[in-house]
């Protein structure tokens, strides 16, 4: 035991000053598109064929994004290739509504809410965990929030064995159909005030799962609070998404790619840095 | 590219067959051919693969299941998805569908198993009760859900309930447009996202013989190692955990976060999604990000024998693991087993060696005969050694040329891709229907075998070396419901 003491001492700081300071993500990180719907050439129906979850669609001729059902998987930046849609590397994805994860000729752009717990739970929030039929790897993300690098328990974030004790209740994966009833029960034993996130795309809109399976999204279900896109959303996307239930973080911008010059439109996509 | 042997027989002999031929079950499903519908087993027998086709006659035809136990799972699905009547089957209740009737406390019945396999009876009596753990447990865990019968401290009996998180995966690579459909694959299990994009990949590569370039193959083994790296050291994060040993924990635990790092920095994507396509990789490793890569595994690989050492020497840890969870080879044999939780049994099976694919040349499969949790721990260590090798060789061999040609028509009509993941062998069975669509997948991932042996590595156990167990399976419960 004492070697590990030894080794548990010595060792460097790892955490993230996050969200005190930002943490960057590498250059090529795939976190979601974003499209400037101006740039869009006549031929956006190509655009949105190859897009899998639905994330891209044409409404009156006209390009639409929804980053609540965008896995980040780029095929729509080499189909478009007008530049119009490019993949944005950002970590700090999550919103309070769906509309703010639009962008479109009817997107609504809400305002920063704040928190529906109010302000008593800045400072500690007990999180309560329910998998509604994820793929498994966004529970390994929220679980290296309590390794090293991430340390939720710093920001006042902790987990908790009952939804009795739950502020929050973090909810991955598209609802099942026999993960309904044990999702609304996990949800009717919490004590309000009670806050709902849906983590992962798949959580947030069904992602590429369709009926009758699935039931397509968190929100079909539960009144959701907090929306964090994201396939699997990274570990600090989890944070940013928690510290907008807590009240502390403003919400993501919409997904609109600022306008860019010719040139530089043409961004290769991937990782080959 | 697996190459099938073809074998016929009436669904009324399937059962005698599949005996007759021994070997290991890979596969037992209902294929698409309706009208005619017909049953289909693969079987690894030897260096050769099998395919046994049987017609079916009617509704019912005779189980497999009393004769080969492998078939167990295999035959319950297709009673539940496809409606035909294993008769004879030892327990034929639901699997994948859960039906309304079956109440959360139901234990399932014990059925007519022979008595060696029947594992642990159940038991009656004051004091025996069920312990209900699931689907939504404490901590951070995927859907599942466990009956434990016990009467205090030992395990009388533990039923393994599965199929909360179906997402109806199979139906979906046949709905979506082809070349999309390696993206549903990948999400299928998300931390084995290389070897299901691998495995299908295969398949539709072996359906219009499409090469595969070496640059792209040595990219692919790549990819596939580290995901094979950052899935072993997540089992070792978890048992530390349960063995308290918090500095162990979260010293593997920064590990484990290099390597989802290096995969954003490669890939773009944490769990290495959006890489692997039919045809070759949609990445390139250009020579500065394969001397970071090989730098950030040298530094890794110092840190991580650091602490494996101190690990290896801690007798808490050694107490609880060895002789926990106790898989013996003739069960692991019995049950077709895969992946580290065969090769902790003993049985010398790795799909990389079997059927090799995407360049793998000889290396040393790791096995071990001990059959217990360390043994499956001790695997995967001796196997992140020889992911080490496997990406050092890749990077050094990462030639000129093309990383993806492109997939033209289907030529032929069925075909099997298999890849290795960290828990296994995987499998996509994928049947060609007009105009290049795909009219059946079935595929199966490492975790729906290995999940079959889930109540009988608890004989005379104790409740409280449950999570031990549990973790050295290193079980996925989202590939195994699909």
């Amino acid at each position: 035991m004492i070697r590990w003491f030894l080794r548990g001492v010595s060792h460097r700081r790892l955490t993230t000053r996050f969200p005190r300071s930002p943490e960057p993500a590498p250059a090529g990180f795939r976190a979601r598109a974003v499209l400037d719907p101006e740039a869009a050439s006549l031929d956006s129906a190509r655009c949105a064929e190859v897009c899998l979850p639905g994330a891209l669609s044409v409404d009156r001729d006209r390009l639409r994004l929804d980053a609540g059902r965008c896995i980040g998987c780029g095929l729509c930046v080499e189909a478009c290739g007008d530049g119009s849609v490019a993949i944005d590397p950002g970590y700090e994805l999550a919103a309070t509504s769906r509309s703010r994860l639009m962008v479109g000729e009817d997107a609504r752009e809400a305002d920063i809410v704040p928190s529906a717990l109010g302000p008593a739970f800045r400072r500690s929030m007990h999180i309560r965990h329910v998998d509604a039929g994820s793929d498994g790897a966004v529970e390994q993300e929220i679980a290296a929030l309590l390794g090293p690098y991430y340390d939720m328990q710093r920001l006042g974030l902790f987990f908790t064995a009952s939804p009795r004790h739950a502020d929050v209740l973090l909810v991955t994966g598209p609802v099942t159909g026999p993960m309904e009833q044990p999702l609304r029960r996990a949800y009717e034993a919490m004590p309000e005030p009670r806050v709902v996130i849906a983590a992962g795309t798949d959580a947030c809109s069904g992602s590429i799962w369709t009926e009758p399976e699935v039931r397509g999204g968190v929100d079909r279900v539960l009144p959701v609070d907090v929306y964090i896109p994201g396939d699997p959303p990274s570990p600090i996307a989890l944070l940013h998404g928690l510290l907008l239930a807590a009240g502390r973080v403003p919400e993501a911008a919409p997904p609109r790619r600022p306008r860019v010059a010719e040139d530089v439109a043409h961004t290769p996509v991937g990782g080959s840095r | 590219m697996i190459g099938l042997e073809e074998r016929t027989c009436r669904s009324t002999d399937l059962a005698a067959e599949l005996e007759r031929v021994g070997g290991r079950l890979m596969l037992l499903f209902v294929t698409a051919a309706d009208p005619g519908r017909e049953l289909c087993a693969i079987v690894r027998v030897g260096d050769r693969t099998l395919r046994v086709r049987a017609p079916l006659a009617g509704r019912s035809y005779p189980a497999v299941t009393p004769r080969v136990p492998a078939a167990h799972w295999f035959e319950r699905e297709i009673h539940d998805l496809w409606g035909n009547v294993p008769e004879g089957h030892p327990r034929l209740e639901p699997l994948v569908r859960h039906a309304p009737e079956q109440g959360e406390l139901a234990l399932p019945a014990n059925g007519e198993m022979s008595a060696e396999h029947r594992g642990a009876e159940r038991l009656s009596g004051p004091g025996v009760f069920v312990f209900p753990y699931g689907p939504v447990r404490s901590g951070v865990f995927e859907a599942a859900q466990f009956l434990v019968q016990t009467g205090g401290e030992d395990v009388a009996y533990c039923a393994q309930r599965l199929f909360f998180k179906r997402r109806g995966a199979e139906r979906r690579i046949c709905e979506v447009p082809r070349e999309l459909a390696v993206l549903v694959a990948e999400r299928v299990s998300g931390t084995s996202s290389v070897a299901h994009a691998l495995a299908f990949s295969h398949a539709v590569e072996a359906l219009s013989e499409t090469d595969v370039p070496p640059r792209a193959q040595a990219i692919r083994r790549i990819l596939a190692e580290l995901e094979r790296m950052y899935n072993h050291v997540e089992v070792a994060v978890r048992e530390c955990e349960d063995a308290s040993l918090a500095v162990a924990q979260a010293q593997f635990a920064a590990l484990k976060e290099r390597l989802h790092r290096l995969a954003g920095e490669i890939v773009g994507n944490r769990f290495l999604r959006g890489a692997v396509v039919p045809g070759g990789v949609r990445i390139d490793v250009d020579p500065g990000t394969a001397s970071a890569t090989s730098d950030a595994l040298r530094e890794w690989e110092r840190d991580y024998r650091r602490v494996l050492s101190v690990l290896l020497q801690t007798d808490s840890f050694l107490d609880r693991l060895v002789s926990a969870g106790p898989l013996s080879a003739h069960d692991a044999r019995d049950f077709a087993c895969v992946g580290p939780v065969a090769r902790g049994s003993g049985i010398d099976l790795d799909t990389r060696r079997e059927e090799p694919y995407d360049g793998y040349g000889e290396f040393p499969v790791a096995r071990h005969a001990d059959g217990d949790a360390m043994a499956r721990m001790e695997v995967r260590f001796q196997e992140i050694d020889s992911s080490l090798e496997l990406i050092r060789a890749a990077l050094g061999s990462l030639v000129g040329g093309p990383v993806r040609r492109p997939v033209g028509r289907f030529i032929r009509e069925e075909a099997l891709g298999a890849a290795e993941s960290a828990r296994g062998e995987t499998l996509y069975w994928l049947e060609a229907g007009d105009g290049d669509t795909l009219r059946r997948c079935k595929l199966r991932a490492a975790s729906f075998v290995n999940y079959g042996i889930f109540n009988r590595v608890f004989d005379a156990q104790v409740l409280t070396d449950f999570s031990f167990i549990e973790h050295s399976l290193g079980l996925s419960p989202a590939g195994c419901d699909g």
